[in-house]
This record gives structure tokens, C-alpha cells and sequence, in this order.
């Protein structure tokens, strides 16, 4: 019987789609409504949803793969709906493992119980159920007090220097995180920094500001919401131009690596 | 003024509300299939794995309200913490439509073009994987496979998603941007691990630190 990707999971998958693309669209047509109110032209929402749409599609498809990648112990459906609610690419794989740990198999193992399916399928949940839990508890005062700090950073008001330069490194602050760790960082399940990640992440910038600049110049304002993903997907073609092309000493070549005791060396290869 | 106070609130208000029903969808999953198949876990091998799988998921689960919640707004922190996938995809999309649209976050107008964004990336992702694991499934994984020449791509979408991301607030901000990025590299030369999710953490604390430096220097305005 093939429990892990019966009719009664693909109900539920389906139930679980329905529900976020129901949510995402609720919460869409009331911010929509209300960025006309404030004045915020339709076509730049328009443009916001298509820019962000296509800014989201390469992800989507890693995320896909992380899916696939689960579906030799877990079937398609669980990973499935648990990369649409809450999962995460980077804590989904660990998360499976841990509680196929548990029960002394792993994800290689094709052969679960329903009973072991059903194990592994609870832990994950309560494992991943936590952020909602504490969401509506916190999310409002979270509001409040950065609201509070960053006041002065509306629009027209005087004083708002010092808001806008600290709202804008808290942004740069996340993206330091993946860009040193791209540039320095050490994975054991995914590429460590080195010759492509530095590359991949040199490329997507060069694109990025060719792709600006070519806006400003010729003023073409339509092109402006697609530079993000026309830069994304021209870095991941370098990466596959690389790949093909250049020796595999170098496009492998890490920055540093694990060598087969575990230990960490300066060196390698990916 | 009334009326601004009048949507953030309702978007707590539903906020709440879709919170609370994704709780009971999400419990669904794991008891409509223990129902239909009489599968009940077995209670210790369930507590055993629960206890490795709760230290890696609440703990970020902590660190992760905390540090996004005021970036995403609130529609926008709402609908990201149901859909997941964070930061690989809500933040920087959430992040790219700001800085796009000339909005600041703290603004209303920000609040509501991060949560168009995050809506149509959520949609765009849960169509996505719908799509591909009901039409496409055995033949992405071929287009994923270490053996495929397009899997590059799929490696290295991170740097390729956060340096198109962060060129365009670096030209911007420079002045701001090298100090989190030199704290972040020397962490990393120390503690070679960590996860992006930890890292961010004190990446924020360098990078409000140092702008907060710089501004008491007068180097930036």
C-alpha cells in the first residue's frame, strides 16, 4: 500500500495549496486596496507582483528539488506540503533526517510503516509549528516598539536621518550575512565559498549595476522591476557557463573544506 | 491618522486569525493520516525525534520572529511565517520591491508593497512546487542532478539571488555595507558553520552598530 503518496495525502496537499494561495490573495487585495488609497499607482503594484513573481521562480525550483530530494523515504506529498507551510529549504532535509534518526533509518530508506511514516510526519509538524505559535503573541509589540524607533523615518517628517540610515543597515545587515558567506563560509551539505560562489556572487552584482545604469540612461522605466531577476538568472547562467567551460580544479577549487576525517583544511575541492 | 492605525490593526487583527487556522491546517496533515490509516506514533521514538527536531526549528523559530518581524510588516510577517522559506525568498523579494518602489519599510506604503510582494512570491512558490511535483516530478530532479549541466545553477542560487539583492543597496549605501560584510567574513574565518539564519543576527548588530558610528562621526548624513 502506498500510504506516503495516497489519495488521502493529495487531499490534503491540496487542502494545504488552496489555503496559502487563499491567504496570500486575501492579504494581497487588502494591501491593494489600501496602497490606492495612499496614492501608490496600480501599475506599480502591478509591476511589484510581476517583478516579484519572476524574482521568485529560480528559488522555487531549489525548493522543488529539496522536495524531490525527500521523496525516496517520505513519498512526494509530506515534503510537499511541508515546503508550502512554514518548511524551509535550509531546515526541512535536517529536520527529516533527525526524526528518520530516530528510528534508526535513514533517508535513503524507501520501506517506512505507516506508523513510522505517521511518527516522522508529527514530529516535523509540532518540530515546525513553533513561529505561529508565537506570532500572534509577539508580532504587534515587535510592530510597536521598532514602529517607535523608527518613527522619525515617514515621509515629510524632520529628524528622519538617523531612522532611514538605521532601517537601511538593518537591511544590509541580512544580506552581509549571505554575501560572507558566500564569500568565507564553509557548508557541508551545499558549496562552500570559493572560486564559483565568489563568481556567481561577482556576476549577479555586475549585472545588477549594468543593468541600473542601462535604465538610468535610457530611461527605460519598464525594465527597471525585471533588473533583480534578469540579474539573478544571468549570474546562475554564468555558473553554468563556468561550469562547462573553465577546468573543474577551478570551478571546484574551495576556499577551505572538510578533509575525510571531518576536520577542517584550508583547500579543496567542492 | 485614524485610518492608518485602522489597517495595520486589522492586519494584526486577521493576521491572528490566519495564524491561528494555518495552526489547525498544518495539525490536520499528521491526524487525517493517522486517522485514515490507524497509524498513531509510537510516543518515545515521536518524543526522541521531536527532541532533535525542536532545538534546530525553535530556536530559530526565536531568532527569526524577532529579526524579520520588523522588516516584513505586518501582512507581510504574517503571510511569510505560514508560507516559510524566509529568508532564501519572502525577505529578499520583500526587500527588492522596497527598494524599488523609493517606500521605506516603516511606511505605510512600504508596509503595503512588502505584503503585495510577499503574497505573489508565496503564490508564485506554491504553484511552483505544486506544478512540478504533479507534472514534472522525476524530471526535475534530473534537471537538479550533480550530473546535469544546468545544476550550477540550481548551487549557487543563494549568491546569485543575494549579490543582484545586495548590489543595488550597497551602491547605494557603501559607507554602511563594509563593515557587516568584513564582521560576517571574519566570523565566518572563526566559526566556518554557522548558519545563515545565526549569522544574520550579528550581521544586523555590526550593521546597525557601525551606522550608528558613522552617523555620530558625521560620515554619513
Amino acid at each position: 500500500m502506498d500510504f506516503k503518496n495516497s489519495g488521502v495525502m493529495y487531499a490534503l496537499a491540496a487542502a494545504v495549496v488552496i489555503f496559502v494561495v487563499v491567504q496570500s490573495l486575501f492579504f494581497m487585495v487588502k494591501a491593494w486596496k489600501r496602497g490606492l488609497k495612499l496614492g501608490i499607482e496600480s501599475s506599480t503594484l502591478r509591476q511589484t507582483v510581476i517583478s516579484s513573481a519572476l524574482f521568485s521562480l529560480a528559488p522555487a525550483i531549489s525548493i522543488l528539488a529539496t522536495v524531490l530530494a525527500l521523496a525516496s523515504a517520505l513519498g512526494y506529498v509530506l515534503p510537499w506540503i511541508r515546503l508550502s507551510v512554514i518548511g524551509n529549504l535550509a531546515y526541512e532535509t535536517v529536520a527529516a533526517e533527525a526524526a528518520l534518526e530516530a528510528l534508526s533509518t535513514s533517508l535513503s530508506d524507501t520501506q517506512l510503516t505507516a506508523r513510522e511514516f505517521s511518527t516522522v510526519a508529527w514530529a516535523m509538524t509540532v518540530g515546525s509549528c513553533f513561529p505561529l505559535v508565537l506570532l500572534p503573541f509577539l508580532c504587534k509589540k515587535i510592530h510597536k516598539t521598532m514602529n517607535r524607533v523608527l518613527s522619525s523615518g515617514k515621509s515629510g517628517e524632520k529628524n528622519s536621518a538617523l531612522g532611514d540610515i538605521l532601517a537601511a543597515a538593518a537591511f544590509i545587515g541580512i544580506m552581509a550575512a549571505f554575501i560572507s558567506r558566500s564569500i568565507m563560509g564553509v557548508q557541508k551539505d551545499g558549496p562552500s565559498a570559493g572560486f564559483m560562489t565568489v563568481a556567481v556572487l561577482l556576476s549577479a552584482m555586475v549585472f545588477t549595476v549594468a543593468l541600473d545604469l542601462l535604465c538610468k540612461k535610457k530611461n527605460l522605466k519598464k525594465l527597471e522591476p525585471f533588473v533583480l531577476p534578469i540579474a539573478m538568472f544571468g549570474a546562475m547562467g554564468i555558473a553554468v557557463l563556468l561550469w562547462q567551460t573553465v577546468p573543474s580544479e577551478i570551478t571546484g577549487f574551495v576556499w577551505r573544506s572538510y578533509n575525510e576525517n571531518g576536520e577542517l583544511v584550508w583547500g579543496g575541492s567542492r | 491618522m485614524k485610518k492608518e492605525r485602522t489597517y495595520i490593526d486589522s492586519m494584526h487583527f486577521w493576521g491572528k486569525i490566519w495564524s491561528v487556522t494555518a495552526l489547525c491546517v498544518l495539525f490536520c496533515v499528521p491526524l487525517v493520516f493517522s486517522l485514515r490509516y490507524n497509524a498513531f506514533p509510537d510516543l518515545q521514538i515521536f518524543m526522541k525525534a521531536a527532541l532533535k527536531i525542536i532545538p534546530i526549528y525553535w530556536g530559530t523559530a526565536i531568532v527569526e520572529v524577532i529579526t524579520y518581524t520588523p522588516m516584513l510588516g505586518a501582512g507581510g510577517t504574517y503571510l511569510s511565517f505560514v508560507t516559510g522559506n524566509i529568508t532564501n525568498l519572502k525577505l529578499p523579494c520583500a526587500l527588492s520591491a522596497l527598494d524599488r518602489s523609493g517606500y521605506k519599510a516603516s511606511s505605510e506604503e512600504g508596509e503595503v508593497i512588502s505584503t503585495v510582494a510577499i503574497a505573489s512570491s508565496a503564490i508564485t512558490t506554491t504553484l511552483v512546487i505544486a506544478v512540478g511535483v504533479l507534472a514534472f516530478g522525476p524530471s526535475i530532479l534530473k534537471i537538479t542532478d550533480p550530473q546535469s549541466p544546468l545544476a550550477p545553477a540550481f548551487n549557487y542560487v543563494i549568491p546569485a539571488l543575494f549579490g543582484a539583492l545586495g548590489a543595488s543597496y550597497f551602491t547605494k549605501h557603501w559607507k554602511l555595507s563594509v563593515f557587516p560584510i568584513l564582521a560576517g567574513v571574519i566570523v565566518y574565518i572563526f566559526v566556518p558553520g554557522l548558519e545563515a539564519g545565526t549569522m544574520i543576527f550579528v550581521t544586523i548588530i555590526a550593521s546597525v552598530c557601525g551606522a550608528l558610528a558613522l552617523y555620530k562621526l558625521k560620515i554619513v548624513k
